[in-house]
């Protein structure tokens, strides 16, 4: 029961939903600055999400039910990971966890979804959307391999979240070393690209094919995806900070930690302009890997 | 007297009996799946008794306490394999990989017959249970090893790892479905990986360099067999690469050398079976509908084939290792025995290796997931083609989904109570001491995830909540789309990979077949062509060398 309350409310989805849509105002407010707008109020997000509730919701023809599945199946594996990234956090030894390779596999499941859901709609522009996701994942799963794989031979060979934690918390973050700093600055732009953000938003691109993954949906199963972004800005800066900044994680430095990778986000975000997906795999397949199997290996020499 | 007979040539241990179980319900799925799929061909006699003296031999081979009786059953396993590729519709292009197959898996029992000898010699007995010899040291150099050797080439031919896996997409390509989810599939790579496992866990001991061998043997035939068939076009083909892929993942497990890494390995195997059955069952019905299983000419069949679609999803997230189900329980257990075994390592190098093989196996894994994809676009979703334009549900024939759906069934059930069922009934009891480093709780996690699922069904037909659903066509910029005409078929999906850098080079390559064994041994073998030129079958040039011969043996004789 205790374990329900926590997918549902506490770490996992509620709490989640509303930190991950605080992120995207933050994101949407720090890019509005550095554009010389406005920007939205902080409420934005949340209106947004519930108008879209409200809204007629279009299937097209064939395949409805993987069309209609696909983002909830996104979602509450992403639900999952947070729930499971909090418990590590909270409650150490509370008897429900699971390992850092299965955290890496739950965080693929979003990508899949939308691949799934956007080729179920038939819409060719939702195809070539499907292909660009996909390549993506593959570019960036490489890179953020090596860089995971840097952090269990930091904590020597242990996968489980909370042993990670501890190894930090007893000497220090695994950032404060080379092979640290190098391996967190490939998962930082990982990180970015599974989240879809700013010049990773390649699968969307809707100046160029309207939204691609997106293009046919619209009401309810939209909102959801659209909370399946929010919750990767929640999820993915928290699993960063647990996996390299883990020396003090209490809720002060945790939030503080939290502001800082996603102000990095937002920063890179707003400076660089949208990739060609081969010039996205060239960047993530030699200017990410070189510097993440760099940093494995000093990682493995103990550096 | 039976009884005495059978416990003297007959081992039934753990390892064996899973082994066997498995194969009696794979034969029995492809024998209810063969009973529509196959009705109509010329040879049916011959093809049912081919399938039950296949299923047969594998049982024997595999309960077998004797090397020799092992070595026939494997042997007589070749020659239905050639017999049932030959069963092909597409005549000349199923003799000739019938014969590849033949090439490949014939000549790998000719080197286990060696290995077998080299045993004997070594130990002077053909029971399986007296034999125990160290790889290195006691005195008898390099053979240990050579027949170690003999015996893993063997293995990786039936079970198609690389260097030797090139007749495995041919024959799934030519061979008719049901005998490529049947013997490629599933029995060949459960006897393959059972008589490794059983060579290197009980007949010899191993070695650090041997296990790391196997070790970038499994990597190398991961990474290559899975870029292979991210560019295929023919759906059948595409799966035979994934055959040999999934091969790796196995022969990696047994090379970590601790017990979570090897039971990792065989419930890998078992997983490997039904998924890839499944799949091929799959394909065939897709291929039984559609008449071509070209990824041109399908897409969009997602509608008339409901069933076939949501087995061929399932199976499909299984092989690419997607929590919950089974092929994520079998990788994740073999990625812990890889961490465990750099844990152990004693040297950096040692521990290098084991680091690099985790990388591409998780690499493997992503780009096994992006071919599925892909596939799933290509048949599945997408855009219809023009010829079939009818989209009524038209599902195939009960004994065809029956099996897809068994299979399917069992992905989720071995994957959800992974704990419960396939490992504790199969593989602790034939692999001790294994050890887990993580934790993943795959019921609770389930149910949590189902939980919610359920949550939202039930707040979403909630009265005044309930959104208001309206169908319709796919619209571009306003207008509805012909799909028909602006089609993405899947076999675009990865030329911008293909294209990338220094990869096509290697493709290039890899499609003029430079990589295959048997193309090059065709090459070594050319020089043969001068006893050809020779042989030429007319009388008189044989009268003529005949007199020359008796010539010089007179001249020596009478000098």
């Amino acid at each position: 029961m205790k374990l329900l309350f926590n997918f549902l409310i506490f770490p996992g989805f509620l709490f989640s939903v509303i930190v991950g849509l605080m992120a995207c105002w933050v994101d949407r407010k720090v890019s509005a600055r550095l554009q010389w707008r406005v920007g939205p109020p902080w409420y934005q997000n949340f209106v947004d999400i519930i108008k879209l509730w409200g809204k007629e919701t279009i299937v097209p023809e064939d395949a409805k039910v993987t069309f209609l599945f696909a983002p909830y199946i996104g979602l509450l594996s992403l639900v999952l990971v947070a729930t499971i990234l909090g418990r590590a956090l909270i409650w150490p030894q509370s008897g429900f966890s699971a390992d850092l390779i299965v955290v890496f596999y739950l965080l693929a499941i979003p990508a899949i979804s939308l691949i799934i859901g956007s080729s179920s709609s038939r819409n060719p522009l939702a195809s070539v959307g499907a292909s660009r996701e996909m390549k993506l994942v593959l570019s960036y799963e490489l890179p953020f391999i090596l860089s995971i794989i840097a952090v269990i031979i930091k904590s020597g060979g242990a996968i489980q979240l909370e042993t990670i934690l501890n190894s930090q918390s007893l000497f220090k973050s695994h950032i404060a070393s080379l092979s640290g700093t190098l391996a967190f600055a490939v998962a930082i732009f990982c990180a970015m690209g599974k989240s879809g953000l700013g010049p990773f938003e390649i699968s969307e691109a809707e100046q160029e094919i309207m939204g691609g993954t997106l293009i046919e949906y619209s009401g309810v199963p939209l909102s959801v995806f659209k909370l399946n972004k929010a919750l990767m800005l929640y999820v993915m800066p928290v699993f960063l900070t647990m996996l390299f900044l883990g020396k003090d994680l209490s809720p002060v430095f945790m939030s503080l930690k939290f502001v800082m990778i996603l102000v990095i986000f937002i920063l890179v975000k707003n400076t660089n302009p949208r990739m060609r997906i081969d010039q996205a795999m060239r960047f993530f397949w030699i200017y990410m890997t070189i510097p993440a199997v760099l940093a494995v290996a000093l990682a493995v020499f103990g550096l | 007297m039976f009884n005495s007979l059978y416990r003297h040539f007959f081992k039934l241990d753990a390892l064996s009996s899973f082994v066997a179980l498995g194969i009696i319900v794979f034969s029995a799925l492809t024998l209810v799946y063969s009973l529509r799929f196959m009705r109509g061909h010329k040879q049916l006699i011959q093809y049912y008794t081919y399938i039950l003296f296949s299923a047969l031999a594998s049982i024997l081979a595999v309960l077998s306490n004797n090397l020799i009786l092992l070595l026939a059953c494997w042997g007589f396993l070749g020659l239905t394999l050639y017999l049932l590729i030959l069963m092909g519709e597409e005549q000349p292009a199923a003799a000739a990989t019938a014969k590849k197959a033949f090439v490949i898996v014939g000549g790998s029992d000719s080197l286990m017959l060696l290995g077998i000898g080299i045993l004997y010699f070594l130990t002077g007995t053909f029971w399986m249970d007296n034999i125990k010899i160290p790889l290195a040291g006691g005195g008898a150099g390099i053979l240990p090893v050579a027949a170690y050797l003999c015996i893993a080439v063997a293995c990786f031919a039936k079970a198609g790892a690389m260097p030797f896996h090139s007749w495995i997409p041919d024959c799934a390509e030519t061979a008719p479905i049901p005998v490529v989810a049947f013997l490629p599939a599933s029995l060949d790579k459960l006897l393959g990986i059972y008589l490794l496992a059983r060579v290197s866990l009980h007949l010899f001991v191993m070695n650090q360099a041997m296990n790391t061998f196997l070790m970038v043997v499994g990597t190398f035939t991961i990474i290559a067999a899975v870029a292979m068939a991210m560019v295929q076009h023919n759906l059948k083909r595409l799966l035979g690469y994934h055959a040999v892929s999934q091969v790796g993942y196995m022969v990696l497990g047994i090379g970590t050398g601790n017990p979570i890494g090897i039971a990792g390995g065989l419930f890998h195997m078992l997983n490997n079976a039904v998924y890839k059955s499944c799949l091929f069952f799959t394909a065939g019905n897709v291929e039984y509908r559609a008449k071509t299983a070209e990824l041109d000419e399908l897409g969009g069949l997602a509608k008339s084939l409901p069933i076939t679609y949501i087995s061929c999803l399932v199976a499909s997230l299984s092989i690419s290792g997607v929590p919950p189900f089974n092929g994520f329980v079998s990788k994740w257990m073999i990625y812990q025995g890889l961490i465990s075994s750099f844990q152990s390592s004693g040297s950096k190098v040692q521990a290098l290796v084991s680091v690099f093989c985790l990388v591409v196996a998780l690499f493997g894994s992503g780009l096994t997931l992006a071919s599925f994809m892909k596939l799933l676009h290509a048949v599945f979703l997408g855009q219809r083609t023009n010829s079939q334009t009818q989209s009524s549900r038209n599902e195939v024939p009960l004994t065809m989904w029956l099996p897809c759906v068994i299979l399917a069934a069992l992905c989720v059930v071995f994957g959800i109570f992974a704990y419960q069922v396939p490992l504790k009934l199969f593989i602790f009891p034939a692999v001790e001491g294994v050890l887990f480093l993580g934790t993943w709780q795959a019921v609770v996690s389930t149910l949590l995830v189902g939980a919610g699922l359920i949550l939202g069904l039930w707040l979403f037909n909630l009265k005044g909540v309930k959104p208001v659903m309206r169908q319709d066509t796919a619209f571009i910029g306003g207008e509805p789309v012909d799909l028909t005409e602006v089609r993405v078929t899947g076999t675009g999906f990865y030329d911008s990979v293909k294209n990338f850098g220094m990869l096509k080079s290697i493709y290039r390559k890899a499609e003029t077949g430079c990589f295959d064994i048997y193309e090059q041994g065709k090459k070594l073998f050319s020089l043969s062509k001068v006893f050809q030129y020779l042989h030429n079958g007319v009388l008189p040039t044989y009268l003529v060398w005949m007199l020359l011969g008796m010539l010089g043996l007179f001249f020596v004789l009478a000098r």
